[in-house]
């Protein structure tokens, strides 16, 4: 197929046939390019740094864990840092592992505005636990076991 | 709307990105379903882990991770806190990134690549789903399960271990009724929720295997592409991506 004159007529055939065909891979991005090409060796690169990225993450997470603890740095500290490792971690997968920074603007966005949810979500839980925790000190009412 | 401006022929104009024909978003209907499905799934998850930071918000004591993930098979009672866990969440990082290379072979039509890095995917899940089977062994046989811990009449010093022996920790009479409730709460929620990504892991072992079938088969090749092993790709990271946040919720904070 001559992809210079590709028409509409092509593209709602390819369309109708398997869309997939028109958004994965060799077709869409590589045009016919080999494994041992250049472009991809740098993203085989790319996917080896973030590899090292994310061991180091967790292996100083592990290591706060452990040391954080027996030194006694504040709770409140390792806990902050442990998220922002975390969230660190997982941005890097999704944007790498699972190619969402390779989408289009409008996809990222459509999959990232719904999970502001958690925001409330983590808010209003943990508010609601503490506040709990705050009425049974002070009523010196405790649940009971089943 | 303007009247006067005459349409362009279709094969001089560039396509509009939401005049139809092509996907605006530039992936198909499958992938797109694929990134809705975890969506789903992500906050199926987060609700599970915000509960369990709830009670563990409302509980005046709570289990010590160091002190109850402290063994390592072959070690016996050693005191390794975080050690195994620590390789079992390599374990699950690596094979995510054999899971980016299988993909990436299949941007380029690679089916060696595939089949090779395939394989090392379906090893590096069923080698985690081993190191779980043994952190949950080895857990019951210090008598946590779902349902465990709801004898009052069981002494302090029977769940003492949990708590570690640091000063501050130690269960008293007064605490002692919170502390037995939170070890119940903490065997709970780590089951379930340590058991419900391990479903994910083991489905996810299953769905590898079929399209690890399939590549062999020939059929993606003969369709043109490997999207299949993209979409498949996406739970397996998704599912790593779960652990991440389960490693924290439970090993670290």
């Amino acid at each position: 197929m001559n992809t210079q004159h590709q028409s509409h007529v092509d593209i709602d055939a390819l369309y109708q046939g398997d869309q997939s065909k028109l958004y994965s891979g060799l077709m869409a991005e590589h045009h016919g390019a080999d494994i041992n090409s250049e472009g991809s060796k740098k993203q085989v690169k790319r996917i080896i740094k973030v590899t090292i990225f994310l061991t180091i993450i967790t292996a100083l997470e592990v290591v706060l864990g452990l040391w954080g603890h027996h030194v006694g740095v504040p709770r409140a500290v390792t806990s902050a840092l442990f998220l922002i490792m975390t969230l660190l971690k997982a941005a890097y997968i999704v944007k790498v592992f699972m190619h969402l920074g390779d989408e289009t603007r409008n996809m990222i966005v459509t999959i990232l505005i719904p999970l502001t949810l958690f925001i409330w979500f983590i808010i209003a839980f943990l508010a609601d636990g503490g506040f709990w925790l705050h009425m049974n000190h002070s009523s010196g009412i405790h649940y009971m076991l089943p | 709307m303007s009247t006067t401006t005459a349409p362009l022929p279709a094969s001089v104009s560039a396509p509009k990105v939401w005049g139809g024909g092509r996907s605006p978003f530039n992936v198909s209907y499958g992938k797109m379903m694929m990134w809705f499905f975890l969506l789903s799934d992500a906050f199926t998850f987060g609700a599970l882990l915000i509960s369990y930071g709830t009670t563990r918000f409302f509980s005046s004591v709570w289990p010590e991770a160091n002190a109850v993930f402290y063994a390592s098979p072959f070690f016996g009672d050693k005191n390794l806190p975080l050690v195994f866990v620590s390789l079992m969440t390599f374990i699950l990082i690596l094979s995510s990134v054999t899971m980016v290379l299988a993909v990436h072979a299949g941007h380029y039509n690679d089916k060696r690549g595939v089949v090779k890095w395939l394989l090392w995917t379906i090893i590096g899940g069923i080698a985690f789903l081993s190191c779980q089977a043994w952190e949950w062994t080895h857990l019951h046989a210090e008598g946590g399960w779902w349902g465990s811990f709801t004898d009052l009449s069981m002494p302090a010093s029977a769940i003492q271990h949990f708590f570690g022996n640091y000063p501050g920790h130690v269960l008293t009479a007064t605490n002692h009724a919170a502390a037995m409730q939170a070890t119940h709460d903490f065997f709970n929620y780590f089951f379930t929720i340590t058991g419900f990504h391990g479903c994910h892991v083991a489905s996810g072992v299953c769905f590898n295997t079929m399209i690890l079938i399939n590549t062999v088969n020939g059929t993606y090749e003969r369709r043109g592409h490997y999207e299949m092993v993209e979409k498949i790709g996406l739970y397996w990271h998704f599912v790593d991506l779960v652990w991440v946040f389960v490693f924290t919720c439970f090993y670290l904070l």
